[in-house]
């Protein structure tokens, strides 16, 4: 198969998150957005007994393939879980080591993994740009065994320092900097997901490596696309991209309100040339 | 194994509630009727006699899903002032409620950040303190347990942390650190429950968040409810009920109570109003949203029969599709 394909970053990043995610594992998500939208695409395509916890309580939903326009809105995201229950049942269960994963999206991240979702630019008292907050992503990133990242490749968003540290990666980097902050060991973050690179984090300075690559990218494009200077894994994997079986049943039977697929950039990618077209557009979460 | 001592080894900076058990059972024991009392009202009497200027105020879920957004209604219409809100899984809900005027602190868990907001936290009007949805639940179950504090596995080490009133501390079981947060006791809870007595005994289905730690942890609570029902329902199918009577301070019958948001298994939400408010929102135009659907009416009847009509109100319950769970 040689026609060119056509993605958004955004699906991209669904597709590669989907592919990490095995069977037989606990997942532990916040209410909505792309890593929900990768958990349901990995459900329907590959592993079918997934089970993932939502942090509202819902434990073990098993819905419509189809995402709903808005999750937070009615009972569909709820639907034929094995129970509900409530955020603080949910918390203790993952402070029990029963989540092996989370799977998050960041606004800013820096190289040991740490992520801010409350403000960029200015101070905390008047910020340039306020968000959310927290919400349940600070618990997620503390207490799965695993956490899994998904976000775009921005210089302004993989940072020296970050405007706000809102979720705990490998905090300053140091031996055992978790659980001095008081979180369970053996936790922490595993993979960032963006466009341009897969990344991981090594073993003894915790710093973001290098460790997958799609065909359109390199290390020194990598490079330059962040802030901070990222490691290079022993042996980069490469990255195959989202395939057609991926992308129609991502927008197809998971996402058919296309809210994966309004946002974030076109990309398009010429098996044949071996060139990748990038349309622009979007970029902003 | 040598005993260690407890050790605070670094706390946030943000302002917090202070923890007051003591003083919460003095409240109950002077306040909370323990007999069984009609504790039907009407939204306005509710909100006038438990929600005072000044007040802390939680409730569970937000506008969107089963959160008491009528309610958040008449609170707005009474132009209530300077409220402290725990803003933990919310949508809009904060945005709205600064817009109106009503709000002055937010402990954020996570909001909806929109203009209203944007603008108050620029001109100062309006001073957040940075928590997470699962930090702000515990505090509130440390609140429900009557302890002054609880300690968790997570929030330390991070900038969130600093913006708060959390604690790091040495375990003086284990050596290890342990971070605490303080107890919340908010001024006033509400729950909108499926179900009612008039008493106050409250069935609340679907995945939680947080409603039966709102409702012991709050000084004064009102739960609004989709109907109310016989007490002889209750005592004949006693598991489905969460809240018990005691806790309850008003009872305040809401048909559609979460109306634009969503009562899973009654009513979806109502995407053109929610994307009217939005627009609102986006525009600059809350003043006039506010208008049309808190200030121009006598209530949430009066709102739901003017601006919402019987027809719309029938078609948002036949919509509704999926039903397992949460029927009585």
């Amino acid at each position: 198969m040689s026609e060119p394909i056509s993605f958004t970053d955004s699906e991209y990043n669904i597709c590669i998150t989907s592919r990490l995610l095995e069977e037989d594992k606990l997942y532990w998500v916040a209410i909505g957005g792309p890593p929900l939208v990768a958990i349901r695409l990995a459900k329907h395509l590959h592993a079918p007994k997934i089970a993932y916890v939502v942090e509202d309580g819902t434990i073990a939903p098993e819905g419509p393939a189809a995402m709903p326009e808005f999750m937070t809105g009615g009972g569909a995201g709820a639907f034929r879980a094995v129970a509900w229950t409530n955020m603080n049942t949910v918390g203790l269960h993952a402070a029990l080591g029963y989540m092996d994963y989370g799977v998050l999206a960041a606004v800013q991240i820096d190289m040991y993994g740490n992520f801010n979702s409350t403000f960029v630019g200015g101070t905390y008292d008047h910020p340039a740009r306020r968000f959310g907050g927290p919400g349940g992503a600070n618990e997620i990133a503390s207490m799965c065994w695993r956490t899994i990242i998904m976000t775009k490749l921005q210089k302004r968003k993989f940072v020296r320092k970050l405007d706000f540290m809102s979720s705990p990666g490998y905090l300053d980097g140091t031996i055992r900097a978790r659980e001095r902050a008081g979180m369970p060991p053996g936790t922490g973050p595993y993979r960032v997901i963006t466009e341009d690179a897969t990344f991981g984090f090594d073993e003894s300075t915790r710093r973001m490596t290098i460790v997958g690559l799609p065909p359109w990218s390199s290390v020194e494009h990598v490079a330059e696309k962040m802030e901070f200077e990222p490691l290079v894994a022993d042996h980069v994997e490469p990255v195959d991209p989202p395939s057609d079986q991926e992308l129609s049943a991502l927008r197809s039977a998971v996402d058919p309100s296309g809210r994966t697929l309004s946002r974030g950039e076109w990309m398009q990618w010429n098996p044949e040339t071996r060139e990748l077209a990038r349309a622009g557009g979007g970029g902003e979460e | 194994m040598t005993e260690a001592t407890l050790q605070v080894l670094a706390s946030g900076t943000g302002e917090f509630l202070p923890p007051d058990p003591n003083g919460f059972r003095e409240h109950v024991r002077r306040n909370k009727q323990r007999g069984l009392v009609n504790k039907v009202m009407t939204e306005r009497e509710a909100v006038a006699r438990f929600v005072s200027d000044g007040d802390y105020v939680a409730y569970d879920c937000n506008m969107g899903r089963r959160g008491p957004t009528a309610l958040l209604r008449e609170i707005m219409r009474q132009r209530k002032r300077n409220l402290w809100m725990a803003a933990k899984f919310t949508a809009n809900d904060v945005n709205l409620m600064v817009g109106a005027g009503c709000v002055s602190k937010v402990d954020v868990g996570w909001m909806e950040v929109g203009r209203p907001l944007r603008e108050a936290i620029e001109k100062g009007t309006v001073k957040l303190i940075e928590w997470t949805n699962g930090a702000l639940t515990y505090r509130l179950l440390a609140g429900a347990m009557g302890l002054p504090f609880l300690p968790l596995r997570y929030f330390g080490g991070t900038d969130a942390f600093n913006e708060s009133g959390a604690k790091l501390v040495t375990d003086p079981y284990t050596g290890e650190s342990i971070c605490l947060v303080p107890a919340l006791n908010p001024d006033v809870g509400m729950i909108h429950a499926y179900q009612c007595d008039i008493y106050g005994n409250a069935r609340v289905f679907g995945p939680g968040v947080a409603p039966l730690e709102v409702a012991m942890a709050a000084k004064k609570l009102i739960v609004t409810t989709e109907e109310i029902i016989d007490t002889e329902e209750i005592r004949r199918d006693p598991p489905k009920t969460m809240i018990p009577y005691y806790m309850v301070d008003a009872v305040v019958e809401m048909p559609f109570g979460c109306y634009p948001g969503s009562m899973p298994g009654i009513y979806r939400s109502d995407m053109e109003h929610m994307v009217e408010l939005g627009r609102a929102m986006m525009q600059g135009r809350v003043d006039e949203y506010l208008e049309k659907y808190v200030y121009s009416v006598e209530s949430h009847q009066d709102m739901l029969e003017k601006r919402v009509g019987a027809q719309k109100l029938i078609r948002l319950r036949q919509e509704e599709r999926i039903r397992e769970g949460y029927r009585a």
